[in-house]
């Protein structure tokens, strides 16, 4: 194999691929980067047998083949050249990198044992094609609610469904729910994709991407992001009925400015560490207003209020300070409204628009 | 006849490729369906299921062929759990656990971090004369944490009342000055928590041990043996010792009784006080007995009392068991309890020891105790080795039997009833002076009981 590449290309594509690269994984090639050419493309593909994620360069390509370098190694390397061109040269299973002023020789495994990567049938796969701004959007609000609990792999993931024709995005760590409505959708979509997986795709995806696509079948699921191509295997089992945990009505509710509100959680939280983070939000209705309260026996007590517009009846409810910032950070529009039913029940945060297409659930805690 | 069709491909195939390539791909892998036509392999995930198709389908045809199967193609298809009905009990637990609901999630109190139960206090402990130091060593250290006993080390056999007493000082200490941080945990928790920060490479594990006021340390006989948690545990005690925090351990042995304990520990241990606490004597276990059915706000006359502290002589928890049995007992069938009462149940308690106790046994067992046979220790030897134990056993058969002297000196082959009482009195000396004499007492007599 000989091939020339720029720089710039081949490091954006070895950091992305180094990454799943894993050294725990039983096989030693795993932790191996494949370089392989195509036509007049360079691939460069890793895998952890969880996800795999292969990127395509363009290259000169002098004479084809193909060889596996320890990830690691390769992607710290070319990391520190130049921005120059660089030319790959495979003889005897190493690897030769000659760039200006720069030379080395790295040992590499023939491909042979390399597994192979899994690719999906076009014509058989339900494909959506996602602006790049609305997946990000829609990702990066629903996975903080995913479970890091791997004895309940199936919550661990983000559930991707179909429901009343639309595409839907949920997860659950059964502390909080998130729920995202995304595209319209004729097909049936049923598909839990793990969060690293989700992750990696956001990390993969630059500013000049600007649509993605994303390809599900049976048992396995493709993003494409251009000439990049990340596909992972998806979580096996059923996700919970979540509809019915997401409360149609509260007996209060207020709306306020997202920022202010963020503002004396924050301060709230500063007081609520010992008690594992716990605020007690206090909704007085006929005086329009919102009171938050946090208590540290030792470092000293906070009480903030602000004006908010309110419905229903007064009440209070505790919740972990941590679990409302996040909530408030995965909000976009600038006002927000949260409702709640006494001490017990879910509360809802949603953003104060009509037909908002993002909720987020918190369950109380108990005091 | 499929499985017995793809175990035989698998081994095959096992000693054809690495053992890593092995158990990647081949692991969780089964043969769903021979026809003529078709076979069809299930696989864990779409990675073997490529794999499979691409690089191992050659020789697995191959295989197949040579067993008889010549299928024209051959299927790979991902396993999955999906949608299928709940079957084995296993799986409808976890079902509902990943379940269909939100719970709260519990806030943490401060009150449960320390580890401490309120239950114990000083005020409910019974003191007699087999703990009263200990009780006063206790009180001390809770008085003044860090600078009297330090470290407080306090060692008996089961159910004698070592975690009540250090739980005690836990719980005076934090009544008294809450702001002072107590930590109370077995030496269990102590050693997962250092594997836990191992493994996960986790953080916090010196500042929860070292930022801490009072450490009690329950069991700790259990660190025995584990050589890595030794050190972090002695690095951990050097820390607090040099800072002038109490350190209070628990324990079944003596320090330099704990097998596999490292010098420089033991070492520390024997440094402050230890004290042992002794099974409680028959007017403790009457006092012991009358507070608890105070306790739990029963009437129980004396001779009852005193019937069942005569019966139950091992330790204070099957003493609490078998009030708690006849208490109960009492009640569910509306009977008074008294000792007829008793009398009936106890039999229950102790069921799973020997009726009767027999001189016999009670020789016999001395011997094996001291590694000796039964004819050195009714003969007339009177080397130093084997005295002592022959004086033992003389003891336990006054104690325990209350055979006359004439018939213990009988028993060990001796003429002269003098003899046995001179033994008898030497060892009822020996065990308020020597600690060596009393450790093996108490050992002989759970083994007479076990």
């Amino acid at each position: 194999m000989e091939v020339t590449v720029t720089q710039e290309n081949l490091s954006f594509a070895l950091n992305n691929t180094s990454r799943i690269a894993s050294s725990k994984a039983g096989l030693p090639i795993l932790s191996n980067i494949l370089l392989r050419t195509d036509s007049s493309r360079l691939l460069i593909a890793a895998t952890n047998l969880e996800v795999a994620s292969s990127h395509r360069i363009g290259a000169k390509v002098i004479k084809p083949g193909s060889i596996t370098i320890p990830a690691k190694l390769l992607s710290d390397f070319i990391q520190n050249l130049p921005k120059e061109q660089i030319t790959l040269k495979v003889a005897n299973n190493k690897l030769h990198i000659s760039a200006k002023n720069s030379s080395s020789t790295i040992n590499g495994i023939a491909d042979d044992e390399f597994p192979e990567l899994p690719v999906i049938d076009d014509k058989k796969a339900i494909s959506y094609n996602l602006s790049s701004d609305d997946f990000k959007h829609s990702v990066s609000q629903t996975v903080i609610a995913a479970s890091s609990d791997s004895t309940r792999p199936i919550l661990t993931g983000v559930y991707w469904h179909s429901f009343e024709k639309n595409l839907y995005l949920a997860a659950t760590d059964g502390y909080r729910l998130t729920e995202r409505r995304i595209v319209a959708t004729k097909s049936d979509v049923e598909a839990v994709i793990p969060t690293s997986t989700l992750q990696e795709v956001l990390r993969t995806l630059r500013d000049d991407i600007n649509e993605i696509e994303v390809l599900f079948d049976e048992t396995q699921v493709t993003f494409r992001l251009a000439e990049v191509e990340i596909t992972s295997r998806l979580i096996d089992g059923n996700f919970p009925d979540y509809r019915q945990l997401i409360p149609s009505s509260t007996e209060s509710s207020f709306t306020v400015s997202r920022s202010e509100l963020m503002r004396i959680i924050k301060i709230a939280g500063l007081f609520a560490r010992e008690s594992g983070g716990g605020i007690t939000l206090n909704l007085d209705v006929d005086a329009s207003r919102l009171t938050v309260h946090s208590i540290a026996s030792e470092v000293g007590e906070n009480s903030s209020e602000i004006e908010v517009k309110a419905k229903g009846q007064s009440g209070s409810v505790s919740l972990n300070s941590r679990y409302l910032t996040d909530a408030l950070n995965a909000v976009t529009s600038d006002e927000v409204s949260f409702g709640f039913s006494g001490k017990l029940a879910p509360c809802v945060l949603e953003e104060s628009i009509k037909d908002p297409n993002y909720k987020h659930i918190i369950m109380p805690l108990k005091s | 006849m499929g499985h017995s069709l793809w175990q035989s491909v698998l081994g095959e195939i096992e000693v054809s490729v690495s053992h890593a390539t092995y158990m990647t791909w081949f692991k969780n892998t089964e043969l769903l369906e021979t026809t003529d036509e078709s076979v069809t392999i299930a696989v864990p995930n779409i990675f073997a299921q490529r794999q499979f198709e691409v690089k191992f389908n050659d020789q697995i045809k191959e295989i197949l062929e040579k067993n008889g199967v010549k299928p024209t193609t051959i299927s790979y298809v991902v396993k999955t759990n999906k949608n299928k009905p709940v079957t084995s009990r296993e799986t409808t637990r976890t079902e509902t656990k990943a379940a269909d609901r939100l719970v709260a999630p519990l806030p943490k109190k401060q009150t449960a971090t320390n580890g401490l139960n309120p239950r114990y206090t000083f005020a409910n402990f019974i003191v007699g004369s087999s703990n009263d130091l200990a009780y006063s060593a206790c009180q001390a250290v809770a008085k003044n944490p860090g600078t009297k006993y330090n470290p407080l080390f306090l060692y008996g056999g089961v159910g004698l009342g070592k975690t009540h007493l250090i739980q005690a000082v836990g719980n005076e200490i934090t009544a008294k000055s809450p702001e002072t941080a107590v930590l109370y945990i077995s030496s269990e928790t102590f050693v997962n928590d250092f594997l836990e920060s191992i493994r996960f490479k986790k953080k916090g594990f010196a500042d929860k041990y070292r930022n801490i006021d009072v450490l009690i340390v329950d069991d700790m006989q259990f660190i025995a043996g584990k050589e890595k948690t030794q050190e972090e545990f002695f690095h951990t005690f050097n820390a607090l010792h040099q800072a002038n925090k109490q350190i209070i351990i628990s324990s079944d042995k003596p320090p330099r009784n704990i097998p596999t304990l490292t010098e420089r520990l033991r070492s520390r241990f024997e440094w402050g006080m230890s004290i042992d606490i002794q099974m409680p004597d028959f007017e403790t276990r009457c006092a012991i007995l009358e507070a608890k059915a105070a306790a739990s706000s029963a009437e129980i006359d004396r001779s009852t009392v005193e019937y069942l502290a005569n019966n139950v002589k091992t330790n204070i928890r099957e003493l609490e068991g078998a009030l708690n049995q006849l208490l109960a007992y009492s009640e569910m069938r509306g009977i008074p309890a008294d000792i007829s009462t008793a009398e009936g149940l106890i039999g229950n308690v102790r069921r799973s020891r020997p009726q009767h106790l027999s001189s016999r046994q009670i020789i016999d067992k001395t011997a094996r105790h001291f590694q000796l046979t039964t004819a050195e220790i009714c003969s007339s030897k009177r080397d130093k080795h084997i005295v002592t134990p022959r004086q033992i056993a003389m003891y336990l058969l006054r104690s325990e039997l209350h055979l006359s002297f004439p018939k213990i000196a009988a028993e060990l082959g001796r003429k002269d009833h003098t003899t046995a009482i001179h033994s008898v009195e030497k060892i009822e000396k020996a065990i308020k002076l020597d600690f060596m004499i009393r450790e093996q007492v108490a050992e002989l007599r759970e083994k007479l009981y076990a």
